[in-house]
């Protein structure tokens, strides 16, 4: 319990701000969406003249802009994005913390086995999420009831907003695992933004070529804002697989943490 | 009873040596040296003691318990100086040393203002405007706040002015005498002298001796580097008890075991322009480690 107090008092500040930025993005880029929904004939006119692949790959032959869950699904791509980013910060860094900082001899010195540091580690990044989540969620519902019209479908909504941390938490688990088998990684945020970016460019890359194998290997495809809209739904298969990838390489991470030699200064 | 039982350790970094077939034993209540140059292998062996990394062969016990399968029970009697000493930059002092005591049970936290009282350390700072010594003053108190019964110090006294060294060997030679058992990991012959009974020699990841620090001391070398200011025959200083000696002209290095007085009758029948004695590099002991094995 003392370690998660601790890393939380270390990481909640952090959280704060990415939650803020999350939510000034959708605060921001909804403003866009009275004038998009208005002349929306003109600008389907407009994008119908892009060449398809380059439609597909921003979702927007399948998303609807004139309507708000099709415009806030358009929009939710980078929040997710964003959403990324952080959790894989968070999780790169919340053990390899410790070897850059040079505080391993500190903390593995006293009386606690790996295993709960471990556990106390992920778990702080995992209460990060959540809350963050849980204020996101919020937050974006009240900025979507300002432009909330006649229909509007909460589950939908509800099920778009919830896609986030189940990215997140695949981010989060890559994070882990990356950092206990890089040997010395000395900055955490380009790794992030690298590894994120190479995800959602495969993303784009499966839309784009309209290439069913690339979607099993990116989370951004597993929750694809435009098949949560028209499916109303998500799909099982992905979300066994967005799981099962979680737990491996969490699982991983356990094994390969309690075995290695941490290194000295 | 041996609170540190060590059995031909080794460890590998990859094909890098760590330590090779590392073999000793503390016993409680005991103050135990253990020197070597840096680099020899004494931060690798205490890191195996306390899990931080993990042997390659041979195991080690401390409390009669092994040190990796019971890493978390043991450790809770240990308290734990690392050489470099770093801590979580954005807290306070205050804060760290009550993290640090989070993780024992029944601690006083009075201890905490005792022991930054008598180190003099200013709680309220933050971690990151500490200097080099006052960082080292927190690893000390973090050390032996929860009075563990077995005290692993490497290199303690780096960073710290004599006065704050000499409170140190105080506190420990106080905590010794309340039954803790202390390695003492040291590069500095000199301070391993003062407070330890017997002392292990480490050179390039093997146990060269152990010794009793009484034999040590007997073995007490001084090192004379003189200038003449006549001409005399490089054999003039080979008396007994002279080793290494280097001649250059008129320039004489040599270190001298045994009576000072017949040495500083043989410097002060001649003139000369510069004397000066002093401990010899460890280095220098350890060539005669070498010496008396060929």
């Amino acid at each position: 319990m003392n370690i998660l107090s601790q890393e939380l008092k270390m990481s909640v500040a952090s959280m704060l701000y990415w939650t803020g930025a999350l939510v000034f993005f959708v605060f921001i880029f909804m403003f866009m969406y009275p004038p998009i929904s208005r002349d929306a004939a003109i600008i389907e006119n407009v994008l119908s003249n892009f060449p398809l692949e380059l439609r597909r790959a921003l979702g927007i032959t399948t998303l609807n802009l004139s309507q708000l869950l099709g415009f806030y699904g358009f929009i939710f791509v980078y929040v997710l994005l964003i959403g990324s980013v952080y959790a894989m910060k968070s999780g790169i860094s919340v053990l390899s913390e410790e070897v850059r900082s040079k505080t391993v001899d500190f903390l593995l010195a006293k009386p606690v086995s790996r295993k709960t540091v471990v556990s106390a580690k992920i778990l702080s990044v995992l209460s990060n999420l959540i809350v963050q989540n849980i204020l996101f969620i919020v937050i974006s519902y009240l900025i979507i009831s300002a432009y909330k019209q006649d229909y509007f479908d909460m589950a939908v909504f509800t099920l778009l907003d919830l896609s986030l941390i189940q990215v997140q938490l695949f981010f989060a688990a890559l994070g882990f695992f990356l950092s206990v088998i890089i040997k010395k990684i000395k900055s955490v945020l380009p790794i992030s933004l690298a590894m994120v970016f190479v995800f959602f460019i495969l993303q784009m890359l499966g839309e784009s070529l309209n290439d069913p194998k690339l979607v099993y290997i990116t989370p951004f495809s597993y929750f694809n804002a435009a098949d949560i809209i028209n499916n109303g739904s998500y799909q099982l298969s992905f979300l066994l697989i967005n799981l099962t990838i979680i737990l491996i390489l969490t699982g991983s991470t356990y094994l390969i943490y309690l075995r290695k030699d941490l290194p000295s200064i | 009873m041996n609170v540190i039982e060590i059995d031909h350790l080794s460890k590998y970094y990859g094909k890098a040596r760590g330590i090779i077939d590392v073999s000793f034993t503390v016993k409680e209540g005991e103050i135990y040296g253990f020197i070597g140059p840096n680099g020899a292998g004494k931060s690798t062996t205490i890191r195996t003691l306390l899990a931080l990394i993990y042997p390659s062969s041979g195991n080690a016990r401390i409390f009669g318990k092994d040190c990796i399968k019971e890493g978390p029970n043991i450790r809770s009697d240990i308290g734990y100086l690392p050489s470099e000493v770093f801590y979580y930059d954005n807290m306070k002092v205050i804060d760290l040393l009550k993290y640090s005591a989070s993780f024992y049970k029944n601690i006083d936290q009075n201890r905490i203002y005792e022991l930054a009282d008598i180190m003099d350390l200013d709680l309220k700072r933050k971690i990151e405007d500490l200097s080099y010594g006052n960082k080292k003053k927190v690893g000390i108190v973090q050390g032996l706040l929860h009075r563990p019964r077995l005290i692993i110090l490497d290199e303690p006294t780096s960073g710290l002015d004599p006065l704050m060294q000499q409170k140190f060997f105080d506190l420990i030679t106080a905590e010794n005498e309340h039954g803790a058992t202390i390695l003492f990991s040291s590069h500095i012959l000199s301070e391993v002298q003062k407070l330890c009974s017997r002392v292990a020699i480490i050179k390039e990841g093997r146990i060269m001796s152990i010794e009793d620090i009484k034999t040590l001391r007997s073995n007490n070398y001084k090192k004379f580097k003189i200038d003449m200011d006549e001409t005399v025959s490089d054999d003039y200083f080979n008396i007994d008890g002279v080793a290494n000696l280097y001649a250059d002209q008129n320039s004489f290095s040599f270190l001298f075991k045994g009576d000072i007085n017949k040495m500083i009758d043989i410097i002060h029948s001649k003139k000369i322009n510069n004397l000066i004695v002093e401990e010899p590099a460890l280095e220098e002991i350890f060539m005669h480690y070498y010496e008396k094995e060929a």
